[in-house]
């Protein structure tokens, strides 16, 4: 347990989060279209109902390794999850001039994104304490 | 299938290893200065300082202010910006405030780091549009 085997826990999560958010992106951009960003959306929903999992998971395990935490939660889904995207998403709906878009979007990425948190939770709970 | 050649899957892992050692340092860093409770005071300032960088940098590039190749634009915004911003912390850490029943706190941090998110996002446009030029293309 270094700060050295944590850093490389955390990139070989970063390196596989962002890899997997960058090809869902483009996967659904093919698929789907460009006119809503569904797969940001995805990707920030699924990956907060994750975190809510593994969090719980992580505390109520003892021994659980600092290592696969930072591989998982920090690393993988700090990584896979975006912030960034998910304004400049915003913008651009804005621009596009889907009110409606925009404001489910915007509003419900975080309310939704919470609620997933919870669930995530609540699903973990049903393993550990 | 354009985007399957390593060559963006390598700018993108590069900024993304960039991103989320920074997160994880800025966090560790208010954790450090502020106390063990307050990492959400790090994860603000790097939701939000990602948000500028990331419309600054897509300004520039999709409004021709500066030609930016597809890997160097990967590398910055899906890579670093993406890692180096997160939404699942800022959905656990809005979490840890309702079950603390700190609904003020919980109010200030969840709709504000989502207002100035688009407020740095609208930043970092004008930063680009008013600070560039436009190349000779």
């Amino acid at each position: 347990m270094s700060d050295i085997t944590n850093a490389f826990a955390i990139a070989t999560g970063a390196v596989l989060g962002a890899l997997s958010r960058f090809y869902l992106t483009e996967w659904s951009k093919a698929k789907f279209g460009t006119k809503f960003p569904y797969a940001t959306f995805g990707i920030n929903l699924t990956g907060c109902l994750a975190v809510g999992f593994f969090f719980t998971i992580s505390t109520g395990i003892t021994g659980y390794p600092t290592e696969l935490d930072l591989l998982i939660r920090t690393g993988f889904l700090g990584s896979y999850t975006t912030f960034s995207t998910y304004g400049f998403d915003t913008l651009t709906l804005w621009r596009s001039k889907q009110t409606g878009a925009t404001a489910f979007y915007w509003a419900g990425s975080a309310v939704l994104g919470l609620v997933a948190v919870i669930l995530g939770v609540a699903i973990a709970k049903l393993f550990v304490k | 299938m354009d985007f399957l050649k390593g060559r963006y899957a390598l700018a993108v892992a590069i900024g993304a290893t960039f991103g989320a050692l920074s997160r994880f340092y800025v966090i560790e860093g208010a954790k450090a200065i502020f106390g063990k409770d307050f990492g959400f005071y790090g994860t603000f300032f790097i939701n939000v300082s990602g948000c500028l960088l990331i419309a600054y940098i897509l300004t520039l590039a999709t409004e021709n202010f500066r030609i930016i190749s597809p890997e160097l634009r990967l590398m910055t915004t899906t890579g670093f910006c993406g890692a180096y911003t997160t939404f699942s912390t800022y959905g656990l850490e809005s979490k840890a405030f309702l079950d603390k029943g700190d609904i003020t706190t919980l109010s200030i941090y969840f709709v504000g780091s989502a207002i100035a998110g688009m407020i740095s996002i609208q930043i970092g446009v004008l930063l680009a549009r008013a600070t560039a030029q436009k190349s000779e293309s």
